[in-house]
Order: structure tokens, then C-alpha cells, then sequence
């Protein structure tokens, strides 16, 4: 299977530098729109024309949401290998519903004050590093490894805690912030700014490249908790290093454009699909398609309705509903 | 005299050995060496603690007491990689294949041995086809039978071919053919094996010297003619049987 790769890889590489180069381009002709938005964003600044509306808004946020793409379909992949869980997706432990019930609880409850200075998205990222700290701590047992069903058990009862406390904030908030709330958990990258950049790339290089390096023993866990250890690998260690890139990753993401929910557990899929699941080209295929996936789907957004913006989470349910159900099927086939 | 000396040097020694999971004991004090090239096997009802020694040799269960040596040098003493290299382990356990064949099964265990390409293939290629899987190594392993896919592990393990041999039940879901293809080739490559089994005819077959296994002691040992008694099997297995020479005879359950 893997024997496609080589064909594969470049042409998926391609076809991201081409749909990037789509996300800057495309539009060029709506300047009226491209000035409205302009005008929005810095309200006290006159647009200087083409090149800064493609210089600060187009191409920080198809790089953004380049490397979202990537980081959460790259952390989908490694927690579906950590589990063993072809469902497991980055938000499994909780972390989406976490960020969300920090983020919402601030947009509406919190004075403006402390959301200024902290700002939402380090808000969300504490959420979900609690709701991360919060499964963890409810799924392991002194001197006991961690049962991936038990940590997915926990996910779920961690995730269900928090969502009723969004459900709690968005009820009693008043209409205006709630208006902005859902905003918020929908997922967007409008707005998003170059120096919102660097953390997330820098963290998804690392992640990658440890990754790569620890293919092996990444393939060896797919075998099962025990074969992996009669090969030598610390099973237990690997994922906890998993489960800390997924956070951080996930977190980073969350933080610059909210939720971005289906691309973590459907890429990983579509790559296995397409080039079986070592992971010396299982994950360099997620990246380069997770990345290409979200650039699309966010150029869609922006211009499906424009000048009106659909969040990213409407059209990618709507995208990914059909090929989620195809993998469903497919699985039950296999079984 | 330097053959004598090689045939009784110890290759895997286990001494002294207790496995708590949480406080309850699963083995108690168990001691046991296999000297280079024998084979021997562990014995014993369900819930003896047969797989959980075993799960000590390969990092899946810690020792609480005791020690285990491998060529004089303690586990504790290998990286676990260089331990995997030397000490190869078949045992049970759940994955999820999606997206893997039977190749690249049998290629992730050999990964271990850092092989250049083509001694990867060869190895590889030559312990599908001992396992009789060459017509199935490029298609979904998630397709495969039961025995089938043991059939797979087996032959992951003979392509790394380590000088030391874990087998927890390695007959499970096979067929009578593949049992003894496959025991066979372990036994014929001369390598220091120790094993679980639940079929004593087996056992009889290929072990030099069996453990009898009892609520976590080793309560019987020696050459499985002698251990396998009458009695012993009325007393720990509480079935009615006698072996006439490799052939076990049941009456059935007491």
C-alpha cells in the first residue's frame, strides 16, 4: 500500500501550494468587501489597498489556518494510535469542551477588564489544559498503567461536565455576548494576526519532527499495548508524550480560531485510506491533507456567502459528515 | 569439554520471582533457569499466573521481588530496546490494524534490528511464506482469521529470530497443521524457548523441562513425563487422563 506514497506525497503537496495560493488570491476582485473587511478590522486606519489587505489578512490567516489543519489532524492521528481508537479524535480528553466553557464563561461573565489582559485565547488554551488535567486525573490509578478506554470514559464524562456548564453560561448570558459566544465556538481565523503565528508553528515543527522520529515505535503501538512492549518500546511514556503534544497543539489551535471540530479524526483516516498506516507516511500525507483540507474549507467559507463569513465548523460538518459515515461503513465491513 | 561447557551455560534466569498487581499476589517466589538452546514450558490451570511471570520478560508487568537475568546480565541492566533485540516475545494483545498488511506487521518487528533493505525483505518474505501467509502479505490485515493473524505474529517473531523466545500460548487459534509447522521451526532453529501451553500433548512434544503452575508457584518441575502424572492432572487440572507415551488419554473432568 505504502508503494502509492511516492506518487502520492508530492501531488498532496502540490495541491496544498495551490489551494494556499487560491486563499491569497481569491476575492481579489470583491475590493469593495475586501475594503469593508479592512476598514472593520482597524478601524482607525484607512486601507493602503491590495497588498495590505494580502499582507495582513489574507496570508496570515491561510498560514494559520494551514497549520491548524496540520497540527489537528496531526494530534487526531497520534491520539487514535495512543488509543487504539480509530474514533479518537484531539478533543477526546475533553479539551474542546474545556476551552469552550472557558472561553464562553469569559466572553459573557467575566468583566472586561481581565478578558482584555488575558486575553480569550489564553483563556481557552487554561480551559483546556484543565480539562486535559481533569481526565488525566481521573483516569489513572496509583502505580497502575492508564486503560485508553478508561481515558476515553473520562474524556467524556469530563466533556459532558463541561458543555453543561457552556449550555449554563450561554442561558443565563445576555443576548449581545451570547451573539459572540457562538461566534467564538463555532471556529473562525478571521482575524487572525502574524504574531499569533509563531508559537503554534513552532510547536507543530517540534511535534512533527519528535513524531517522525519515533515512527517505529508508533507503528509498534498500533500492534497492541504488549507487542509493543515485547519490541522495546516504554508504551506508557509514548503516550504520555502524546497526550502533551495533543494538548498543546489542540490548545494553540483552539486558542487563535476557536473550535475546528472533525478535521483530527476524519484526516487521519482519509490518509490511512490512502496510504495504509506506517507512520513514516501516515503522518507526513495528515499533515500536508489536514492543512489542505482546512485552507479549502476556510476559502469556501469566506466565499460561499460572501460578503457574508460562515464559520469553519458549519461547513465542515456539512463536508465531513459524508466521509465520516463512508469510514463507519467501511469499518464495519472490516469487522 | 568447550560443548559441554555451552550446553550447560543458563541463558534465561528467574530467581526468586513475586508479581503484585495492585496487593494482590499473581506469582509468589518463583525460580526457574532455561539453559542455552532448551526449550521449556509453563504449565498450570487458568489463573495460575503462567502469563504474568511471562509478562515480566517483555516490560509488560514489573517484579516486585526477585530478579531476572539474560546471558548473566539482569533486565534491569538492558535498555529495553537492546532487551527486545535479544529477548523476542509472541504474545496476546489487541491492536488496531487498520491500514496495516501481514507485511508490514512482520516489518514493524523487524525494525527493531535496524536491517538494511534487503535483508528486511528477505526475512521477511521467507517467515510469511514459513507461516503460509505470502498469498495474503499485501492485503488489509484487519481481514484475517483468528489463526490467521496469529499465524502473523508468529512469523513477526521468527523473522526477528532473537536468541531468546517468550511464547504465551503460541498455538492459539491455530490449526493442528500450523502448531507443529510452526513449533517445529522454533525447535529446529535450536533457540532457548520458554512457553505457556494448555495442550500437554504438546508440551510432551516439544519441552525438555515443564513448570506445574498452581496459584502462583511453581509447584512442580522436571522432564513432562515425569511431571505430568496421573495424579497431578486429577490434582491441578481435576481432569481424569493418563499419557501413554506422547498420547494423552481423557476420561474427562472430575
Amino acid at each position: 500500500m505504502a508503494i502509492r506514497f511516492p506518487i502520492l506525497f508530492p501531488a498532496a503537496l502540490l495541491a496544498l501550494v495551490l489551494v494556499a495560493l487560491a486563499g491569497v488570491l481569491w476575492g481579489t476582485a470583491e475590493i469593495s468587501w475586501a475594503d469593508r473587511a479592512a476598514i472593520l478590522m482597524r478601524e482607525d486606519d484607512v486601507p493602503r489597498g491590495l497588498s495590505l489587505i494580502i499582507w495582513q489578512w489574507r496570508i496570515p490567516r491561510v498560514l494559520a489556518v494551514g497549520v491548524i489543519g496540520a497540527g489537528l489532524a496531526l494530534a487526531g492521528a497520534l491520539m487514535q494510535t495512543a488509543l487504539r481508537n480509530p474514533m479518537a479524535d484531539p478533543y477526546l480528553m475533553g479539551l474542546s469542551s474545556g476551552a469552550s466553557a472557558a472561553a464562553v464563561g469569559a466572553i459573557i461573565w467575566l468583566p472586561s477588564w481581565i478578558t482584555d489582559s488575558f486575553g480569550v485565547p489564553a483563556i481557552a488554551f487554561m480551559g483546556a489544559a484543565l480539562a486535559f488535567v481533569m481526565t488525566l486525573g481521573l483516569s489513572s490509578r496509583r502505580g497502575e498503567p492508564l486503560d485508553p478506554l478508561v481515558v476515553i470514559l473520562a474524556g467524556v464524562a469530563v466533556s459532558l461536565m463541561f458543555q453543561s456548564l457552556t449550555a449554563f453560561f450561554l442561558y443565563l448570558g445576555d443576548p449581545q455576548a451570547v451573539r459572540s459566544a457562538l461566534g467564538w465556538l463555532m471556529g473562525t481565523a478571521a482575524n487572525t494576526e502574524w504574531h499569533e503565528l509563531p508559537l503554534i508553528t513552532l510547536a507543530l515543527l517540534l511535534i512533527a519532527g519528535w513524531a517522525l522520529l519515533n515512527a517505529n515505535a508508533l507503528d509498534a503501538t498500533l500492534l497492541g499495548e504488549e507487542r509493543a512492549q515485547a519490541l522495546g518500546v516504554h508504551t506508557g511514556r509514548l503516550r504520555m508524550w502524546i497526550f502533551l503534544a495533543t494538548v498543546t497543539l489542540t490548545g494553540l489551535a483552539v486558542s487563535v480560531a476557536g473550535i475546528v471540530g472533525f478535521i483530527g479524526l476524519i484526516i487521519p483516516h482519509m490518509a490511512r485510506l490512502l496510504t495504509g498506516a506506517r507512520h513514516r507516511v501516515l503522518l507526513p500525507l495528515t499533515l500536508v491533507l489536514g492543512a489542505l483540507v482546512l485552507i479549502a474549507v476556510d476559502l469556501l467559507c469566506r466565499t460561499l456567502l460572501a460578503p457574508e463569513e460562515l464559520p469553519l465548523g458549519v461547513l465542515l460538518a456539512l463536508f465531513a459528515a459524508p466521509p465520516f459515515i463512508m469510514i463507519l461503513r467501511g469499518l464495519r465491513r472490516a469487522s | 569439554m568447550l560443548h559441554e561447557a555451552v550446553e550447560t551455560e543458563i541463558a534465561l534466569r528467574i530467581q526468586d520471582l513475586s508479581v503484585n498487581i495492585g496487593k494482590t499476589p499473581y506469582v509468589q517466589g518463583a525460580s526457574l533457569s532455561v539453559p542455552t538452546g532448551q526449550i521449556h514450558g509453563l504449565l498450570g490451570p487458568n489463573g495460575a499466573g503462567k502469563t504474568t511471570l511471562l509478562r515480566t520478560l517483555y516490560h509488560a508487568a514489573t517484579a516486585s521481588t526477585g530478579t531476572i537475568h539474560a546471558f548473566d546480565r539482569a533486565i534491569t541492566d538492558y535498555s529495553p530496546y537492546e532487551w527486545a533485540k535479544r529477548v523476542g516475545a509472541l504474545v496476546q494483545s489487541s491492536g488496531l490494524l487498520a491500514g496495516l498488511t501481514p507485511q508490514d506487521i512482520v516489518e514493524i518487528g523487524l525494525s527493531i534490528l535496524e536491517l538494511d533493505k534487503s535483508e528486511l525483505i528477505d526475512r521477511r518474505d521467507d517467515a510469511l511464506a514459513l507461516a503460509g501467509l505470502t498469498d495474503k502479505a499485501t492485503q488489509p490485515a484487519s481481514n484475517l482469521s483468528g489463526g490467521e493473524l496469529q499465524r502473523c505474529y508468529f512469523a513477526q517473531l521468527l523473522a526477528c529470530d532473537p536468541e531468546i523466545y517468550i511464547l504465551d500460548e503460541p498455538t492459539n487459534h491455530l490449526d493442528l497443521h500450523y502448531q507443529l509447522v510452526l513449533l517445529d521451526e522454533v525447535k529446529r532453529r535450536g533457540r532457548t524457548v520458554l512457553m505457556t501451553l494448555h495442550d500437554l500433548s504438546l508440551a510432551m512434544r516439544y519441552c525438555n523441562t515443564v513448570y506445574l503452575m498452581s496459584q502462583g508457584q511453581i509447584v512442580g518441575r522436571g522432564a513432562p513425563q515425569h511431571v505430568l502424572t496421573r495424579e497431578i492432572l486429577m490434582q491441578y487440572y481435576q481432569v481424569d487422563g493418563q499419557f501413554h507415551g506422547a498420547a494423552l488419554t481423557l476420561q474427562g473432568p472430575v
